[in-house]
């Protein structure tokens, strides 16, 4: 519940506050964000698997931010970055339906 | 991450006991809110995913800022579309300046060699006696009581007066061009079909300066009347009209050639 709440909260201050992200971060928030909910999907998961551990879910949230950014931040360098991302995003998103779908059937068995 | 996606998927036999599990760990987790350190950390975590989303979809439907999160190849292909853009619609400017200087010249053109044409025409007129003239000049009188005066002698006027530069003559009411005849005819004159009789008033301009000398030189045109009894008098002008017109003649079979 509190897990909810922070999300909640999240969105409203982003909304509120409007936050200046610096520009060199800027082309790396959208592969963060999608990697971040990658993550939550995955811990969500393990949380209906009965295995949720929150370190684990704290060192695959931050890693996976972290390599996430840092693929698309190589690919810029050499030169691939707008398809380095697509792949990126194409990645997780095949996970975060994977995990969608284990989700589901935990919830409702099917 | 601990899932993998080599996960099976619940085993068919055992749904009853799957779904109360997924359930409750659900419902457990949601209603009554403990301030686990899991919980704590999970929702720090997602206020910082939430902060993320909004900020990113803030960004993305704002206008302005489309081009600020763009990559930087893509700002280079935009900044070079652009300049190919600028780059041909210059071309096309210079063009259209340089059609309309083109079309302002010509037209600019067109108006000087109208007025050229005209002034030609009129120049042209006056010489071939179709257009009414005046300037200074000379009026020369001649009485001839006698009737002693013919054609000849108005003919050597008229070429005295051509040579000494009179560019338009009239003799009463005829007007003397290039083509103008002088006929004897049943003891009066006829200058171009039409009768003139004494007394004759001969109106010329040129430059009076030239003419009345031209006139008074001795053996000239004027010494030469008053031997025949005549009596001739010169007066300069500062303004001879020369009025009377010949109709412009179309030639039937010469065409100018340029």
């Amino acid at each position: 519940m509190i897990a909810v709440l922070g999300l909640v909260l999240g969105v409203v201050v982003g909304i509120l506050t409007r936050p200046v992200v610096p520009a060199g971060l800027e082309p790396y928030l959208p592969i963060a964000v999608v990697a971040a909910l990658d993550a939550v999907f995955g811990g969500l998961r393990a949380m209906l698997d009965g295995l949720f551990d929150d370190k684990v879910f704290v060192v695959s949230f931050l890693s996976n931010v972290t390599v996430a950014a840092l693929i698309v931040f190589l690919g810029d360098k050499l030169g691939v970055g707008a398809q380095l991302s697509t792949g990126v995003v194409v990645v997780l998103g095949i996970r975060i339906f994977s995990n969608a779908a284990a989700i589901r059937r935990h919830v409702f068995g099917a | 991450m601990t899932e993998e996606e080599t996960a099976p998927p619940p085993p068919g036999p055992e749904p009853g006991r799957d779904r109360p599990t997924g359930r409750s760990a659900l419902r457990a987790g949601l209603w009554p809110p403990r301030a686990t350190r899991s919980q704590l950390l999970a929702a720090v975590l997602l206020f910082v995913l939430g902060l993320g989303l909004a900020i990113q979809v803030r960004a993305t439907g704002s206008e302005e800022t489309a081009l600020r999160g763009a990559r930087q190849e893509d700002l280079v292909r935009i900044l070079s579309d652009l300049e190919d853009r600028t780059a041909r619609l210059e071309e096309e400017k210079s063009g259209l300046e340089e059609q309309r200087t083109e079309l302002e010249t010509s037209s600019d053109q067109a108006e000087e060699a109208r007025r050229q044409t005209e002034e030609r025409e009129r120049q042209l007129g006056v010489l071939a006696g179709t257009v009414a003239a005046e300037g200074p000049g000379i009026t020369l009188r001649i009485d001839d009581p006698l009737g002693a005066v013919e054609a000849d002698m108005l003919l050597d006027a008229v070429q005295e007066l051509r040579a000494a530069g009179a560019e338009a003559i009239q003799i009463n009411d005829v007007r003397i061009a290039a083509g103008t005849s002088f006929v004897d005819e049943n003891g009066g004159v006829f200058v171009d079909g039409e009768p003139v009789r004494a007394p004759f008033r001969i109106g010329a301009i040129g430059r009076p300066q030239d003419l009345e000398p031209a006139l008074n030189i001795p053996g000239g045109v004027v010494q030469s009347l008053e031997n025949e009894q005549a009596e001739v008098s010169v007066e300069r002008q500062e303004k001879v009209v020369v009025d009377a017109l010949r109709s412009a003649e179309q030639p039937d079979y010469a065409q100018s050639s340029p």
